[in-house]
């Protein structure tokens, strides 16, 4: 029968066509997964099931839950509904727990609020009940939110999604800020409990290959429609609408030789071949970082030719970004050295200051890494005025902004971050690196928080760069099919380590060490569905 | 695949800690700090009144009636004015050490006792009147941030800014006039009092009327805009979301989510506060004539006495210091996130 059913569904904000005509039907104990980019309206579509969208927002349309209309419900009935009916797996759970409550009580909440009479010892058993269903020990509903990984704060917001044995599970973008490995313990997790309690779920996430992996059907939604819909197998492996054959292209298969030093890009296709790679740019021997009593980086060798790029891959808490660091000359080593240009990071503010005009920092979200009040222009300017470049600045912002392919750049010079896109911002942040006598390039996640479909253009500018200027990249990184996409050499990082070290196709496609292998493993397979039997189309 | 992969989750960011060993420290450093800006006040108290400030305190003590040399001499002696600077200063803090403040110059008894006889009547009233302006700042400030927008809140925080920018001695003037004589006009009992408690107390409140008036209307503002901002800012916090789709009600989603959250921020301002309510104090006791420390410093400063200014700059400050303290402390005590930081 069928659970959840939306017929023209119309969501409006001010001078906004959220969701556009969505027909989609859920039935009990089904996996449908929801794919788009970010505004394409999924997350408004997800939260109108239980009109959990602020006032502003206009609905029309059918929702049918459970064959009761949503939007004519009263607020006490909606309220029951809530939760005991349908529940949410908030996406970021950083910011949807309660950071001043402990989380046994934010998981009783529910529990409290919907059977009022449960006697206390009976919350608290279940409270430790829904922990042990997701792994979790007992004795961390004493916790705080803070006091978790991310992980495991996930792994919360989903045993609080069960406490009231919902039949729908709403879950947006439940593992988006999570590692590769975490993700795929999570998503286990998520899947396995649905399909034992026999739970509707609808997932909602960028990442096709994130949905192949889980859901029985996929819906792929663009400007508030649905454009392709389907059994995910076949979405995924034969997508009939472009739009989905750019999503499904946008993550790697590792192993494809057609995306080998070749990202799925609209634009100009990417100059490949390793042939531009010249002297050692970056040499780091037995470097050791500790805080306290905890070395972050425990004996690191590793090194970086200027016109190489360098991928060192690990999941959060591996060392890599304190790594990254080290080399920016922002810590200081504890033992080992770091050479760029055969002479090590200097240390006094003169040398910093000269050593940052030839490295340069990316960091994964350029929204925040820019200022909102400063244009294009002040964003990129501001390392020139710094460091004292000599020469026009009007032309040296120009020159930055068309190397790091903002063209033409008199378009972009008085734009405020916020008018662009998240690719061009990402590009507005390169460019401000490129202003400087730029040779060595850390980008750290560069491409983790952008759309899919930008995703290509970024790492084909990495790539073009390389082959028009020579610049050398060291990409830091969880994600194995950025790797794949536009690295030569590939460092694996565990617990301040490296583990294993080489060529990309030797490390990616033959493995030696067991970390790098549970790595690969965790990367989810989209032609892999987990839920075992295609169903058939229902409703719609 | 996920047991084989347990072991390769990273720990909790943080483990659970903020017991014995975190928890002594901060005390400690915290404590330790407030230790050394009661130092600096001891010295900057010693500079301002014994260095800096202008003034004869032999014309002082003998309110500028004529005085041989040998007098003269003889009182600068006794008081220790004779010695050098540095002799002063070792002198005044042996005296600090065993709590001596000095005699007064005009009331010719030790400072520290009448510093005495008037904390009661100053506690009292920034007692009663933090107290109220308290629970009616954040009362509003609650009710003007859940309907922001509404005439409500226009209309409270706009009396708010209003009285929070009105100067405190003319905001007392005109309360004595507007009210016309229905409360007295200063001091903190009539002499004609029967002795026993009820009447005294009766009497008190009677004359405690207006100067707590002045003083709540000076004050609540800040908490009523603090507590506003703080709240509105939680209102837009994620964990809301999921309190709402939990199916919690409104009014459930406020009162347990986020008017708790928002005063966290909100208590610590208070206590930070309410050190500067004591010095803020002085305008409102001299304007009702409230026998208190305030009132004390203004009569101090009119001859001036200077060792009875040192002890009320001294109590004052200190007042300051450790309710900063108190605020520290108290915000670890509520707030987990400072806890395990």
């Amino acid at each position: 029968m069928t659970l959840l059913q939306l017929r023209d569904l119309h969501v409006r904000y001010p001078g906004e066509h959220a969701v556009a005509g969505v027909d989609l039907a859920l039935a009990a104990g089904e996996t449908l997964g929801l794919a788009g980019e970010s505004g394409c309206g999924k997350s408004t579509l997800a939260m109108s099931v239980l009109r959990l969208l602020p006032p502003t927002a206009e609905v029309d349309g059918e929702i049918l839950f459970d064959g009761e209309d949503v939007s004519t419900m009263s607020w006490g009935r909606l309220r029951a509904v809530r939760w005991a009916g349908a529940s949410v797996v908030f996406q970021g759970a950083m910011h949807a727990l309660n950071p001043v409550h402990r989380i046994g009580e934010q998981i009783a909440e529910p529990i409290r609020v919907h059977s009022p009479k449960t006697p206390p010892a009976r919350v608290r058993e279940r409270v430790a009940e829904l922990l042990a269903q997701v792994e979790l020990p007992a004795d961390r509903a004493g916790a705080y939110p803070h006091q978790l990984s991310g992980g495991q704060k996930q792994r919360v917001m989903i045993a609080m999604a069960l406490a009231c044995d919902p039949k729908l599970v709403i879950a947006d973008e439940p593992t988006t800020a999570l590692d590769v490995v975490v993700q795929a313990q999570v998503l286990d997790v998520l899947t396995r409990l649905v399909t034992d309690h026999g739970i509707g779920l609808l997932l909602i996430s960028h990442d096709l290959a994130v949905l192949g992996a889980t859901c029985g059907r996929l819906a792929v939604m663009r400007r508030g429609r649905v454009v392709e819909e389907g059994p995910a197998h076949r979405v995924i492996t034969a997508p009939t609408h472009p739009y989905t054959r750019t999503l499904a292209a946008a993550f790697p298969t590792i192993g494809d030789p057609a995306s080998r030093y070749n990202p799925a890009t609209a634009g100009e296709p990417p100059v490949a071949g390793t042939e531009a790679v010249g002297e050692e740019l970056l040499t780091i021997r037995d470097l050791r970082v500790t805080f306290g009593a905890t070395a972050a980086v425990a004996g690191v060798d590793l090194s970086v030719r200027a016109g190489e790029i360098v991928a060192l891959v690990g999941q959060s808490g591996s060392g890599k970004t304190t790594l990254a660091r080290t080399v920016l000359g922002l810590r200081k080593p504890d033992s080992g050295q770091v050479l760029f240009d055969g002479k090590p990071v200097p240390t006094s503010t003169k040398g910093l200051k000269a050593h940052r005009k030839q490295v340069q920092l990316v960091l994964q979200d350029p929204t925040s890494a820019l200022n909102p009040r400063h244009t294009v222009h002040e964003a990129v300017a501001e390392g020139l005025r710094i460091h004292g470049v000599r020469g026009d600045e009007a032309d040296l912002v120009r020159a930055a902004l068309t190397d790091a392919e903002l063209r033409p750049a008199e378009k972009y010079l008085g734009s405020l971050p916020h008018e662009l896109s998240g690719g061009q911002r990402q590009r507005v942040v390169i460019a401000g690196a490129l202003a400087l006598s730029l040779r060595l390039l850390v980008a750290d996640e560069p491409v983790a928080s952008l759309d899919a479909s930008v995703r290509g253009e970024v790492l084909a500018l990495l790539l073009r760069l390389r082959a028009r200027l020579g610049l050398a990249t060291l990409v830091i990184t969880h994600d194995l099919g950025l790797a794949w996409n536009i690295a030569d050499r590939v460092a694996v990082m565990h617990r301040g380590v490296i583990v294993e070290h080489g060529p990309v196709e030797d490390v990616l496609l033959r493995p030696h060490h067991d970390y790098t292998r549970s790595l690969l493993a965790a990367v989810p397979r989209p032609d892999a569905g987990r839920t075992a039997e295609p169903r058939a189309d229902q409703g719609v | 695949m996920t047991d084989a992969l347990t072991t390769v989750e990273p720990p909790a960011a943080a483990t659970p800690r903020g017991g014995g060993g975190g928890t002594l420290r901060y005390v400690l450093s915290k404590v330790g700090a407030a230790l050394i800006s009661l130092g600096l006040i001891v010295v900057l108290g010693f500079v301002l009144f014994r260095v800096l400030l202008p003034g004869d305190p032999v014309r002082t003590l003998t309110r500028g009636a004529p005085v041989t040399p040998e007098g003269a001499a003889a009182l600068e002696r006794e008081y220790g004015f004779d010695l050098p600077l540095w002799g002063q200063f070792t002198r005044y803090l042996g005296n600090l050490a065993h709590g001596d403040l000095d005699r007064s110059l005009v009331f010719k008894v030790p400072v520290a006792q009448k510093i005495g006889e008037r904390l009661g009547p100053t506690l009292l009233l920034v007692g009663v009147g933090t107290l109220i302006a308290v629970v009616l700042g954040l009362w509003l400030g609650t009710r003007t941030a859940w309907r922001r927008g509404s005439r409500f809140d226009r209309t409270a925080t706009g009396i708010a800014l209003a009285l929070w920018s009105a100067p405190t001695f003319w905001l007392g003037l005109v309360l004595l006039t507007a009210t016309g004589g229905l409360f007295p006009s200063g001091g903190i009992t009539y002499p004609d009092t029967p002795p026993d408690f009820l009447s005294q107390a009766l009497d008190t409140a009677h004359h405690m009327v207006l100067p707590t008036i002045t003083l709540v209307a000076v004050v609540y503002a800040q908490y009523q805009l603090v507590m506003r901002s703080s709240l509105v800012e939680e209102m837009h916090a994620e964990h809301l979301l999921t309190a709402r789709a939990k199916g919690l009600r409104d009014d459930e989603v406020r009162r347990r989510h986020a008017v708790p959250n928002a005063l966290l921020p909100t208590v610590t301002l208070v206590f930070l506060h309410l050190g500067l309510v004591v010095s803020g104090a002085i305008t409102v006791e001299t304007v009702f004539s409230w026998p208190g420390l305030g009132l004390l410093t203004f009569e101090a400063l009119r001859f001036p006495d200077y060792p009875l200014l040192q002890g009320t700059f001294l109590v004052l400050a200190a007042a300051v210091v450790v309710m900063n303290l108190v605020a520290d402390l108290l915000l670890r005590v509520l707030d987990p996130r400072v806890r395990a930081s």
